[in-house]
């Protein structure tokens, strides 16, 4: 009998083995690829110098765009995850981890730059440093495929697109005109967007430096975007949001790029009646760029190691834990160095 | 008669199937993802916080001390959506883990999966260690 049993271990072992490779691969871009129909990629109705450029021949095409209500504007109430995304597709050859990086995408610094990113991604298994590490948000276009959750809320007059990372808000003025008050760039720069029935079509610009992901290419601060969100439905209940983007970046891109991005509902999340709270990077972080360049982590009692659920600065007053129901306590960080045993006890 | 499907060997599975393609907001630099090893220790805290959750657990050494270890898990959202939450675990439970370890000797690592007392298996892995109980070694 034991025998038996091992055979349907190693047959099932096999099993996830053979899959595990073509999960990987089925959309390079990962979060959540594999849900609903493969993506496909929309480019631009015909090549545009700049995103502006192309914002407006679409608001022409649509006529000057829908005028919602509140009762006419498309609903995309509840909480959502990624669906996958095609971004790798535009830097790598075949669009996964076994792919070269494309040639003639990125300009020299860029891809010169990318390539090291890769090198490590594919010979060493991972990018030595990710930038979110030190909690730096998302931004742009890296918001499209964070994998926490997301909400998607419309107004006539305003969208909100929330991912659940920091958090990260990108506003929506609908039939507005670009403005920069603060003379410099954002994390999500400046969002202007029209409805043409039920595509909301965006033009983002004034954008910090950022990248798509660790794995892939970093981006300037004339990054600039122009997307289409659109809810679509498919047989068999599946609902997904496509995001169909074009970005514009002189200093990276030697010529506009073009992806698509998913989300679908977080039916898990809801199942499990999850709620979202606010919670900020900083407060719980660890991780730290040592002095090779390399990610890595404070633990607890080593200089630098923040206790997320310890107390505030005043633990002399009762009530001061931020781990009130289970009352746990870790060793202070006191000295550089060495770890030791947790406390028995805590403190409420 | 033994159960045709070992909780753990599932959990296993899942996360190799879940982990490939590492979603974590940082690199897995710091951990060799390599070396699977599996121990026993006494939870201290179970931090389901994002970015990422924490699992720390007081460990035995051979001359009868303890050391605090410590071993980063999947996001909120992530774990959430495979049955686990923040009272899934709890302090002074005993479970039976697997780990990638840092790269630097520190007490601590990336997880794999947690077998609860009850014999429950849990997947708790970002894409930092996707090793299975067949390749785990005991420490």
């Amino acid at each position: 009998m034991k025998l038996t049993i091992s055979r349907w271990r190693l047959a099932f072992g096999t099993l996830v083995l053979a899959l595990t490779p073509l999960l990987a691969l089925a959309q390079g871009g990962g979060f959540g690829s594999g849900y609903g129909p493969p993506l496909k990629v929309i480019p631009a109705p015909q090549s545009f110098t700049t995103s502006e450029a192309h914002y407006q021949f679409l608001l022409t095409q649509a006529k000057g765009g829908t005028q919602h209500t509140i009762a006419s504007v498309p609903r995309w109430d509840g909480l959502w995850v990624t669906a996958g995304n095609t971004h790798m597709d535009a830097f790598i050859e075949g669009g996964n981890f076994n792919g070269k990086v494309r040639a003639g995408v990125l300009t020299p610094a860029y891809e010169k730059a990318f390539k090291e990113r890769w090198r490590e991604q594919t010979e060493e298994g991972q990018v030595h440093y990710d930038r979110l590490g030190r909690c730096e948000p998302p931004g742009m276009p890296r918001f499209l495929l964070e994998p926490y959750s997301h909400e998607f809320i419309n107004l006539p007059t305003e969208s909100y697109l929330i991912n659940d990372f920091g958090p990260s808000i990108r506003r929506v003025l609908i039939g507005k005109q670009h403005s920069n008050l603060y003379g410099t760039h954002s994390w999500y720069g400046d969002t202007i967007g029209f409805w043409d029935g039920d595509k909301l079509v965006l033009n983002t610009k004034y954008l910090y430096p950022a990248d798509f992901t660790r794995w892939s290419p970093m981006t300037s601060n004339q990054f600039e975007a122009v997307e289409i969100w659109q809810l679509h439905k498919y047989p068999d209940g599946i609902e997904r949001i496509e995001v169909q983007a074009t970005f514009y970046d002189k200093f990276a891109f030697v010529k506009p790029v073009s992806a698509v991005y998913a989300f679908r509902h977080a039916a898990e999340l809801a199942q499990a009646d999850y709620r979202v709270i606010h919670w900020e990077c900083d407060q719980t972080n660890n991780n730290f760029l040592d002095d090779k360049g390399v990610s890595n982590f404070h633990l607890p009692g080593e200089a630098g190691f923040n206790d997320g659920r310890g107390s505030t600065i005043f633990p002399e007053l009762p009530g001061q834990t931020r781990d009130p129901i289970y009352n746990t306590a870790l060793p202070a960080a006191t000295s550089p160095a060495q770890s030791q045993s947790a406390p028995k006890g805590a403190k409420p | 008669m033994k159960r045709l499907f070992n909780p753990l060997l599932l959990a296993s599975a899942v996360v190799l199937m879940t982990t490939n393609v590492a979603q974590a907001h940082h690199s897995f630099a710091m951990f060799d993802n390599k070396t699977f090893v599996t121990k026993t220790g006494t939870i201290v805290r179970w931090a389901f916080n994002n970015p990422h959750t924490w699992l720390y657990l007081n460990i035995k050494n051979a001359d009868g001390s303890e050391t605090l270890w410590s071993f980063e898990g999947a996001g909120v959202t992530g774990l959430i959506q495979r049955g686990v939450t923040g009272n899934t675990i709890k302090p002074g439970d005993t479970v039976t883990f697997m780990y990638c370890p840092l790269r630097d000797g520190r007490p601590g690592g990336a997880i794999g999966w947690v077998k609860l007392a009850d014999g429950k298996a849990l997947n708790l892995a970002d894409g930092g260690c996707t090793g299975t109980e067949e390749t785990s070694r005991k420490r």
